[in-house]
């Protein structure tokens, strides 16, 4: 399918609400991919079946502080030249990129690149929603290196990590971007189709647009908007979307712990003051408690959205005396397996629990 | 004693208020120059009643900075020099704007070298050969206003200071905007408030001349205040350098007017005028501001703005097939010559207000021969068109009160099937007058800070510091303020506390505690 300006709207307010909290305001990557596909022939968003085995694929997209992109702005050159660098580096000739997170901003970072560079977007990526770490990803988790990898900072600037573990990658490539600025766009993740097909989550940039234009054309209030998104979430293999509180946030308490931005809000329900909630936050939604009671954690999807409007918040927006709607939704299956639960499950962000799925939590 | 005066598209309203009562309220006709409207309301207030001479200050709402910009009309070309090269390449300033509007005001830009990164280091040096070359093409253009605009200008402003000094040194008849005088953290929408406040300086002057004008030839000599986006007020002398700031204060000055006329803090606020109708919810006395960013023309903007829900329903819409349709397409301010009862050939919502016996305007005896079902089918319309814009503003579970103010009022039923308890206060249609007349004075300021090198406490004084002065300058009495919102984020996977801060002041107006002869405090 070839990307259209509508397309691309979409794809930015449906990546909003995978986001979780995380992923930054999608709006500066919505602009360079409007740029891009103004200034290029549009990207091509294909299925990795349309693809032969053997041919290259690299994930490409932001790491950093998507806060610090308000200011700092991104350039729509900064992906090609990432790829470039990428391609004269090692020699290898990409043949379609992908996307590393489907939640916030970089979601369309891939379509910015696949314009300018003359190659299709692969439909899905490597999260199903937002998280924060490198060693996330489902394609880490599968066991494909993230190095050689091409970071290219504000001024243009590239540099080359090679040949280091994902963990070491994680931090060195953290701290290069907080001394660049605070944000610099890489390409990561060099491998065949045959090797993606094993971990990607499938379609999730099709199912983005799809929510995006629920948002945009059933415009009400949240309960509304849940009830128009469940046949959209039906087919895939998210779970179902329950609706897990709505009430006014009371409290946000969040401050700068190892590199993150940690801590909670508290809510009272709309219908019942004695009735308050806790939401745990490290950039994403991680855990519901409603007393002791454990409503939902990571890695299944928390979103918060706006009770009156239906539009999801994002955690760095959240603040005292807003009306939420609070969703939970069963993550793809991909982050269910034991190898994924080791990085991705609730003792990955410092709880001392482990995962139980919504389904069995609320019903 | 104080006067309110709001400048709507049909009419200007005036209010006479002594502390909190109503005194006197007059409704004249918008006139095509504005100023002889205000004349005239003013001169209406004064037959009514003597004590208007004695006010001691006049607020002033007015559609005629938003109308500006909406209609792409009285703006002036602006130049927009951003320093924050090399980022942002292929994001020039104006981007993203609707091409009419970039048009309209030039669309000249210069992208250069400067600016400062989250940390505090410089993310590109100033280029003194860069930026006097683009000093001299802004004369070779003629450009006379200029919005200049600097990556992290919130946190560090110097370079959009230094900029500014250069042009004033060699360009002394430019006028400028700096970003980090009207907006907050996001470089974009901060420099496209600067250009549209920019685009409207030269307007803003002949405005407040004619206002000015107005004043005088009325023998009011009283400090006079203009109506901002947030419910609060600024003095005229920075009205003048602020324009942009005015943007939706029209629905402001109607949400916190309904919350004066009825006592009520939590409500939902129906404003019904000619064309439109404007919902908005009212949260302890205030307006709900939208939790979105708020474009003004289709321009992309961080202003402060209520969160208001338009609909095409107003006392001139037009009524169609038997009254089971109403709207969007209204008669404007041709109402007093085309509707029914004022002997014109069209059917009006107005007219079925009064056919229904809840409106007296115009020759009832006119709509005397109206179809029964017509009428009841206009009003179950209606009814149903309020009801179902009303559940979507409604926060949460519990059905707030409705307050019904503005001109058109009288058109909506007397009863909605939700359940919603409406309340028709007494001068609910100068509503938006009040609402001016009894705004305050605010004041908001941003940082980046990191809580490692200041201590929160110390950080949060600072801001509320810079705040307590915006809020002076824009004409607050200093004793009076008070923090209304201290909003703190984390920038998030930074390692330094670093975090964003940002508190919102309040206060009394000056002049109504001290009644000073003269607001011009900048």
């Amino acid at each position: 399918m070839k990307l259209q300006e509508q397309h691309i709207q979409d794809l930015a307010s449906g990546a909003s609400f995978l986001a979780t909290g995380g992923g930054g305001d999608p709006y500066l990557s919505l602009l360079c991919a409007q740029q891009s596909i103004k200034q290029y022939e549009t990207a091509d968003l294909i299925s990795i079946d349309s693809l032969a085995d053997d041919a290259v694929i690299v994930a490409v997209g932001s790491v950093g502080a998507p806060t610090t992109s308000l200011e700092l702005l991104p350039s729509v050159d900064e992906p090609l030249i990432a790829i470039r660098a990428f391609e004269r580096h090692t020699g290898l000739s990409i043949d379609a990129v992908v996307s590393f997170e489907i939640g916030g901003g970089n979601s369309l970072i891939p379509i910015v690149a696949a314009a300018a560079a003359g190659v299709p977007v692969i439909d899905g990526d490597g999260m199903g929603r937002a998280l924060p770490e490198v060693q996330m990803m489902t394609y880490s988790i599968a066991g494909i290196s993230p190095t050689p990898s091409i970071a290219v900072d504000y001024a243009g600037n590239s540099v080359v990590f090679e040949n280091i573990s994902v963990l070491e990658y994680e931090e060195q490539i953290r701290d290069f971007s907080m001394a660049r600025g605070g944000i610099v766009t890489t390409v990561e993740f060099a491998m065949t189709v045959r090797e993606l097909r094993q971990c990607i989550v499938a379609d999730t940039v099709s199912l983005a647009i799809a929510i995006g234009e629920v948002l945009r054309l059933a415009r009400g209030n949240a309960l509304h908007l849940i009830q128009k998104l469940a046949p959209v979430f039906e087919p895939t293999s998210y779970g179902q979307l329950t609706v897990l509180f709505s009430g006014m946030v009371t409290d946000v308490a969040t401050s700068v712990i190892g590199g993150y931005d940690i801590g909670y809000a508290l809510l009272r329900a709309d219908n019942n003051a004695e009735k308050q909630v806790r939401v745990d936050i490290k950039n994403e939604y991680l855990t519901v408690w409603e007393g002791d009671k454990l409503l939902t954690s990571v890695p299944d999807l928390i979103t918060l959205l706006d009770t009156e409007t239906g539009q999801p918040i994002n955690s760095e927006r959240l603040s005292f005396g807003q009306r939420v709607t609070i969703v939970g939704i069963g993550c793809p299956p991909h982050f269910r397996t034991p190898a994924a639960l080791a990085v991705v499950g609730p003792k990955c962000f410092g709880f001392d629990f482990d995962f139980t799925p919504i389904e069995k939590l609320v019903y | 004693m104080r006067i309110g005066i709001d400048v709507g598209g049909t009419h200007t309203d005036a209010v006479l208020l002594s502390g909190d009562s109503v005194v006197e309220t007059c409704k004249v006709l918008t006139s095509a120059d504005v100023m002889s409207g205000i004349v005239e309301a003013l001169t209406r207030l004064q037959e009514k009643s003597a004590l208007a001479n004695s006010a001691k200050s006049i607020m002033i709402g007015t559609t005629q900075f938003t109308n500006a910009v909406i209609e792409r009309r009285s703006l002036q070309p602006v130049a927009a020099i951003r320093l924050g090269s090399p980022s942002g390449r292929g994001l020039p300033p104006f981007v993203g704007w609707p091409e009419d509007i970039a048009e309209a005001i030039g669309g000249t830009v210069f992208e250069l070298d400067g600016g400062y990164l989250y940390n505090g280091s410089e993310l590109a040096p100033l280029n003194t050969a860069q930026l006097d070359t683009a000093i001299n093409q802004l004369g070779r253009l003629n450009i006379e206003a200029v919005a200049i605009t600097s990556a992290f200008a919130p946190m560090n402003a110097a370079p959009e200071l230094h900029v500014n000094e250069r042009i004033r040194q060699v360009l002394p008849q430019c006028r400028t905007t700096m970003s980090h005088e009207i907006g907050r953290v996001g470089l974009l929408e901060r420099e496209n408030a600067a250009i549209l406040n920019a685009s409207l300086l030269h307007f803003a002057d002949y405005v407040i001349n004619g206002i000015e004008n107005a004043l005088a030839s009325v023998r009011l000599s009283c400090p006079v205040f203009i109506s901002q986006n947030d419910g609060t007020l600024m003095d005229v002398s920075f009205a003048r350098r602020f324009p942009a700031l005015t943007f939706a204060s029209g629905p402001t000055n109607s949400l916190r007017g309904a919350a004066k006329l009825t006592g009520l803090n939590d409500a939902i606020v129906i404003d019904i005028g000619g064309t439109t109708t404007d919902i908005g919810v009212l949260r302890g006395g205030f307006p709900r501001e939208s939790n979105l960013v708020v474009e003004v023309g289709g321009v992309r903007t961080n202003f402060r703005m209520p969160d208001i829900l338009a609909i095409g329903l107003g006392g001139g819409s037009r009524v169609n097939n038997n009254g089971l349709s109403v709207g969007p397409t209204s008669v404007g301010h041709e109402l007093v010559s085309q509707a029914l009862v004022f002997g014109g050939a069209v059917l009006t919502a107005s007219d079925i207000a009064v056919a229904a016996g809840q409106a007296s305007m115009g020759d009832r005896s006119r709509v005397r021969e109206l179809n029964s079902d017509v009428v009841s089918n206009c009003l179950d319309t209606m009814g149903k068109m309020l009801a179902s814009s009303i559940q979507k503003m409604n926060p949460g579970k519990t059905a707030l009160p409705v307050v019904l103010v503005g001109g058109g009022a009288a058109i909506a039923p007397n009863t909605l099937d939700a359940g919603f308890e409406i309340v028709r206060p007494e001068h609910c249609d100068v509503a938006n007058a009040i609402g001016a007349a009894i705004a305050q004075v605010g004041g908001e300021a941003e940082r980046f800070i990191s809580y490692n090198e200041i201590v929160r406490e110390t950080a949060i004084e600072q801001v509320r510091s810079d705040a307590t002065m915006k809020a002076v300058a824009a004409g607050a009495d200093p004793d009076s303020v008070r923090v209304n919102d201290i909003e703190e984020v984390a920038i998030p996977y930074m390692d330094s506390g670093a975090t964003r801060v940002r508190v919102k002041v309040i206060g009394e107006v000056a002049a109504l505690n001290s009644y000073p002869t003269s607001a011009a405090v900048r």
